[in-house]
């Protein structure tokens, strides 16, 4: 059963007081909420990582909450902040490209996975969302990229950090 | 991450202490007391304008003025509601006035660029170069205190989007140190406000876009 915003907004004016139990209630709903949130973003054998890290912020960042106002909205840009700095991490590279056998994973979490990045990608110019898909979603080296979409080598690698950078601008604003 | 999500979980709630919620309004109300503290300054420092020492400020210093005044608290407000985020954040209340605030602040400079390229010279002359290099530099540094403070609220807070924050905080911190010098600026021309006390502001939004957002990155 889903817990309402509001018992979610006492439970964190409890937690900004101290009370353990309360809060481990609310991180146990905010980890549920998150792997929904973060499912249909990142790929899942990145999702376990990035709800960690996302809970881990909520931890550092508890003062930002204000009890009066709505607990879902924060929290939704506490992820999304994270999400946004795991798109930079993909497009300077840090982060490894995700596996090719979890691109054509058939279970439903990588179906709707994919299905949002291709909605992020249609407001991408086609060079650099073929760059990305075929890096950091399909698993392709650069010279296996640039060999399927005809691009060179270095134009593969520019389209899939503007891409990237473009991207978490996108999800940046609000 | 190196454990499961469980073990993450016990070590969070096993940290968990006390913590107090950022007040927009206290924040708002250390803002104002920057502000406040850099007027103080301006004329315990430097020597008050005449016509506010008798009671009857010029019209140009009040309009002049008060558009830096309403730029550095609009830009001070949406600063601090950076500090606590949420989904939709930037179409509400705060977060949406300094972008109209600046524009009308921006009419100062603009005006002296038009008075500058119709009167060339003597428009230079006019903007007293040389005191105008002091209102530079006074308003720069007098804007630092408010800029210090949004600085560690926004430490304290998550801003979502530290490059903005950056911007915000250098123009909050520039208009208010314009604000305050103003007390002490005895020139009225609009180009010497338009040029030089525009040029603070502008001077401290680069600084702040530059060097805020790696201090507020989280």
């Amino acid at each position: 059963m889903k817990t309402d915003d509001a018992t979610l907004a006492r439970l964190m004016a409890m937690a900004q007081q101290g009370d353990k139990r309360a809060y481990a209630t609310l991180l146990e709903e905010a980890r549920s909420w998150l792997k929904s949130y973060l499912r249909r973003r990142v790929a899942p054998d990145h999702l376990d990582d990035l709800v960690q890290e996302t809970l881990v912020s909520l931890h550092r960042k508890l003062a930002s909450y204000d009890p009066s106002r709505p607990f879902h909205p924060w929290l939704a840009a506490i992820a999304r902040y994270r999400w946004v700095d795991h798109l930079r991490k993909l497009s300077r590279g840090d982060e490894p490209a995700v596996e090719a056998d979890v691109a054509v994973d058939s279970d439903e979490s990588a179906i709707t996975a994919r299905l949002s990045l291709e909605r992020l990608f249609s407001q991408l110019p086609d060079a650099q969302a073929r760059a990305i898909e075929l890096v950091k979603v399909e698993g392709y080296s650069i010279a296996e990229a640039s060999h399927a979409s005809g691009q060179c080598e270095s134009l593969v690698k520019v389209n899939i950090h503007r891409g990237l950078k473009k991207l978490a601008a996108m999800i940046e604003k609000d | 991450m190196p454990h499961d999500t469980d073990t993450t979980i016990a070590d969070l709630v096993n940290d968990l202490q006390p913590v107090r919620p950022l007040s927009l309004r206290k924040g708002m109300c250390v803002a104002l007391a920057m502000i406040a503290l850099g007027v103080v300054l301006a004329i315990t420092l430097g020597t008050m304008r005449h016509d506010l020492t008798t009671g009857a400020p010029s019209g140009a210093f009040m309009v002049s003025n008060g558009l830096f005044l309403i730029l550095a608290l609009a830009c001070a407000a949406a600063v601090l509601l950076m500090g606590t985020p949420r989904v939709g954040n930037a179409q509400s209340g705060w977060g949406r006035g300094w972008g109209w605030a600046l524009a009308m602040a921006g009419l100062l400079p603009l005006a002296a660029l038009i008075l500058a390229f119709a009167n060339g010279h003597a428009a230079w002359e006019a903007s007293e170069p040389v005191h105008g290099l002091d209102c530079l530099a006074a308003s720069v540094g007098l804007g630092l205190m408010t800029g210090g403070v949004l600085v560690l609220w926004l430490r304290r807070g998550a801003p979502t989007s530290p490059e903005q924050a950056g911007l915000l905080t250098g123009i909050a911190a520039g208009a208010s140190g314009v604000f305050a010098f103003s007390f002490a600026c005895s020139i009225d021309a609009i180009v010497h406000v338009g040029l030089w006390h525009g040029l603070a502001v502008m001077l401290s939004a680069l600084a702040g876009r530059l060097i805020v957002p790696p201090l507020v990155r989280w």
